[in-house]
């Protein structure tokens, strides 16, 4: 018949509205109260399958890259960064800028760059630290109402107490 | 029942006492009057609010998405966010446009729209005025828009502008002519043609069941006129001629927009008289029957909205001429030939039933042809050139 | 047809010469995304340029940096481990079941059904995203693939939810087809729309699924096997007309053996190495390679040409969108202007790639 496939996609059309319409029901608090977290891994064709963003947020996955951190000494709290420059240079677009007093095993770093408007979040600064420095952090809500994307250690160090991370690569399976 | 069934006539019986006791009586009469013009035009303008957030609401949940939720409890205010939009932006008038039909035009398109609303039986008893030759009425102010919209093309003073109102007329009177066929036939059947008359004509048994063959060709025909999907090449963003009211913006454009929407629901309001009976159905009040199915057609039109893709502008004027005016036609011969010959009875709707679906049939045959052979061109051309490839291929 | 058009893709412009409705003359012009990618890649090491391949052809980001693999380790002679090599094919197969699924929907975007396929392409889109950020840490530039393995192995929660999602796309695949095959509008506007000759196609150097719609069996993975793409067994589906209908149903095709391919490698994957030891600042031996793969829109290929030094000479990328964009002129002659658009959206570019 000439007007049939019109017909089957009427039908498929009609069925995921209804099906958002019968998912609501079947869980019903969690779309009219604020709170209710939305799970990602039910394989459905149908329901509805929006966040709604600023009450609802995903958590996101272990291994995500957000903005980069710095991490602390779990016992002793000291920042474990010895400025040796790795990841200075490992960086393909400039991001990273250290101010270093001294050579060779007295280093003592002065400032520690971070310009956030610059890094593209491939995370090639980690994979080249050895000393379980610098980590990427969750955080992704990174506008800000200013021109101020340069991120100073203490920033940094602020972000990792605040992620509570002390070794590099816990979720990637290495402890580079 | 009774009391909700006589709801509005009460209402409007109250108020005229209260008028006639202090005016005289033709006085009350035109207060009366111009009440209720003001309300058929508040009638139009919260359909017109209803409706857009309908649609929005439709076609996300169809996308399995919320659809507009944070303007008020639901989203509800959202329609009146946009109005207000609408309304507060600028009134930019192009330098070199013809003044005063840039500004007759949104005027002259909403006008009709508005008056069509006098002649739609809303529930027993409740029609704005029962003209008897209603069905003309309609027709003929159905046609004064394509002209505001040749005018809204030529006023703006752009080459794409005119040729989008061009395009825009082409289909507009294109799908005039099954439209009227259509009622015609309808007609023909209610002896009538006074809407009021034709709903009380379907108090046994919707048009609908009696003559498929021209609901099919209303519908389309008027899902051509209101330019909705699959027939609404002139608001795609995917063509380069933008359409008519390119140039227009601010309250001008808020009155296309209005206007199209306001003859949405007159559209719905039609099929609704004319084949699905009106206001008559036993149980709930009658003006509540009205607006169910009313509000079942708008939601069987947006639902082929969100769902079907568009029609190239010749392919839908050879639709319009090749498929919609034969089956047309010959729906209407069919049925003043059963009609002349059976008396009204059963007899005589399934005679009509039946030859309409063996038209409907005939003309699907042979649509479904065409389609075909397009289909075996294409594949011969294809196999035509893959069989020359590998022949050069080889050869070398 | 200006740079800002809701629906090229992109910023692209077209200049169209028109007799009436048809098109009698077509131009196009890029350049507006042009970043400096060869050149700045030239000054930074091998390992370095990885992000930059992310970002030519940002909806297959990991099928870019597969064919950079393939070319840095021709180049300087490394050898993969066979667990590295089975997540590779696995992450391109879900690339090219992401990029059908955008390509598709887009096509139905301009052709008018207001968003509703691009919507539920989106939804599967979002489930294989969020694999890719469960073992790369993005959704989009993710930056995995490396010249010598992976960068890190899968986590453990990867398998389990790419099993259960392999039926999930099945059915979404059908349903699809369900939906959107046989629909008569569909196929008015495109069927012997856009036809494309197989000889044409040829001369014009056009690969991927617009070759094979037009009726030539090529395809990469079996013309020259790279990585273990010869030890799955799948078909090379092929369409006859070369016309926008037959690009739509084979890439419909090709998403169905893609999810052959993405079960066969569930099953058989090794365990082992994920990396094999590559230094960051490689310095290949002097020399050129030239490897291509089979990405999603057609053939991609790197061009590496080294001197000894940590940074390459010269590199070089073969866009297929480019290439696959030089017959848009012969397809569109004497149609409308409505169904220039199609056509354009048939053809499935991405303008980061035409541009670099």
């Amino acid at each position: 018949m000439y007007g049939e496939g019109i017909l089957k996609g009427l039908w498929v059309t009609l069925k995921h509205m209804v099906g958002t319409f019968v998912k609501d029901i079947k869980k019903f608090p969690r779309r009219y109260a604020r709170g209710g977290i939305l799970e990602r891994t039910e394989y459905d064709l149908y329901g509805i399958f929006t966040c709604q963003y600023p009450e609802e947020r995903y958590e996101m996955f272990p291994r995500f890259r957000g903005a980069l951190m710095q991490l602390r000494n779990a016992e002793t709290g000291e920042p474990n960064c010895t400025a040796c420059g790795a990841c200075e240079r490992a960086c393909p677009h400039g991001v990273i800028s250290l101010e270093v007093e001294g050579k060779g095993k007295e280093r003592v770093l002065k400032a520690y760059r971070y310009n956030l408007a610059r890094c593209v979040f491939c995370r090639l600064c980690v994979e080249s630290c050895r000393f379980d420095a610098i980590e990427m952090s969750h955080e992704y809500e990174l506008s800000r109402y200013s021109n101020d994307f340069i991120l100073e250690m203490d920033d940094l160090l602020a972000l990792g107490d605040k992620y509570d991370v002390h070794k590099t690569g816990e979720a990637w399976g290495v402890s580079e | 029942m009774q009391i909700l069934e006589n709801l509005w006539i009460d209402i409007a019986q109250w108020i005229r006492g209260l008028f006639d006791s202090f005016l005289p009586q033709w006085a009350a009469q035109l207060v009366m009057d111009v009440l209720g013009i003001l309300l058929l035009i508040v009638i139009g303008i919260v359909a017109v609010l209803a409706f857009t957030y309908m649609e929005r609401k439709v076609i996300a949940r169809v996308g399995d998405r919320i659809g507009p939720n944070r303007a008020g409890p639901l989203g509800i205010f959202q329609a009146i966010a946009d109005a207000i939009k609408m309304l507060t932006k600028e009134d930019v008038t192009p330098t070199n446009a013809d003044r005063w039909m840039f500004l007759a035009a949104p005027i002259l398109i909403i006008i009709p729209a508005v008056l069509l609303y006098a002649v739609l039986p809303f529930g027993r008893g409740m029609v704005g005025v029962d003209v008897n030759i209603a069905v003309v009425f309609v027709v003929a102010l159905g046609a004064i828009p394509i002209l505001s919209m040749l005018m809204a093309g030529w006023a703006s003073d752009n080459k794409y502008a005119l040729l989008g109102a061009f395009r825009t007329v082409a289909q507009l009177l294109s799908y005039e002519i099954p439209m009227a066929i259509a009622l015609l036939t309808v007609v023909l059947l209610a002896g009538t043609m006074s809407t009021v008359g034709i709903v009380g004509a379907q108090s046994s048994i919707p048009f609908i069941l009696v003559t498929p063959a021209a609901f099919l060709v209303y519908f389309l025909a008027g899902l051509a006129e209101l330019n909705r999907t699959p027939f609404d090449l002139l608001e795609a963003d995917s063509e380069i001629v933008a359409g008519y009211f390119i140039e227009y913006s601010g309250m001008k454009f808020a009155m296309f927009f209005l206007a199209e929407f306001i003859n949405f629901f007159m559209m719905a309001g039609m099929i609704t008289t004319l084949f699905l009976g009106g206001w008559q159905w036993p149980i709930l009040p009658s003006w509540l029957w009205f607006l169910i199915k009313t509000i079942a057609v708008i939601f069987v039109i947006m639902w082929i909205r969100d769902t079907v893709p568009r029609i190239r502008i010749d392919q839908m004027l050879s639709f319009a001429w090749k498929a919609l005016v034969p089956v047309a036609l010959a729906n209407l011969f069919l049925v003043a030939f059963i009609a002349k010959l059976l008396e009204p009875g059963w007899l005589r709707t399934v005679a009509a039933f039946g030859s309409n679906i063996v038209l409907i049939g005939i003309a699907l045959l042979l649509l479904g042809r065409a389609s075909r052979r397009r289909k075996e061109r294409a594949r011969e051309a294809g196999e035509a050139a893959v069989k020359r490839y590998y022949a050069s291929a080889e050869s070398d | 047809m200006g740079p800002q058009h809701p629906s090229t893709h992109g910023v692209f412009r077209m200049i169209l010469t028109l007799d009436g409705e048809t098109v009698v003359d077509l131009k196009p012009m890029f350049g507006y995304l042009h970043r400096g990618l060869e050149k700045t890649s030239e000054e930074r090491t091998y390992l370095q340029a990885v992000p930059f391949t992310d970002r030519l052809d940002y909806i297959c980001s990991m099928t870019n940096n597969f064919a950079y693999a393939v070319a840095v380790e021709r180049l300087a002679d490394i050898e993969v481990p066979p667990r590295a090599e089975y997540i590779r094919v696995i992450m391109g197969e879900l690339t090219r079941l992401i990029n059908h699924m955008l390509g598709i929907g887009f096509l139905f975007n301009e052709l008018g059904a207001w968003y509703t396929p691009v919507v539920y392409a989106f939804r599967e889109r979002e489930r294989i995203m969020d694999l890719f950020e469960m073992a790369s840490g993005s959704r989009m530039m993710c930056n995995y693939i490396r010249p010598g393995g992976v960068a890190a192995d899968l986590p453990e929660e990867f398998l389990p939810h790419l099993k259960k999602l392999i039926p999930h796309l099945k059915r979404f695949v059908a349903e699809i087809r369900f939906y959107l095959s046989e629909n008569e509008i569909f196929r008015a506007r495109s069927v012997g729309v856009g036809f494309l000759p197989a000889d044409m196609a040829v001369a014009n150097s056009i690969t991927g699924p617009v070759l094979r719609a037009s009726g030539v069996t090529y395809d990469v993975r079996r013309a020259e096997p790279y990585s273990i793409y010869d030890e799955f067994e799948f078909d090379i589906p092929t369409q006859v007309e070369g016309d926008v209908y037959a690009r739509y149903a084979q890439r419909l095709d090709e998403m169905d053996e893609s999810l052959k391919i993405l079960s066969q490698a569930v099953e058989r994957l090794p365990d082992g190495e994920y990396t094999s030891k590559v230094p960051s600042r490689l310095r290949p031996p002097k020399g050129e390679s030239y490897a291509r793969i089979e990405a999603p829109k057609g053939e991609l290929g790197f061009y590496l040409v080294s001197d000894g030094s940590p940074n390459p000479y010269r590199w070089r990328n073969r866009p297929p969108s480019l290439i696959n964009l030089s017959a848009l002129r012969e397809m569109c002659l004497g149609h409308k202007v409505a169904d220039v658009v199609v056509i354009y959206g048939s053809i499935d570019v991405t303008l980061a790639d035409i541009d670099r």
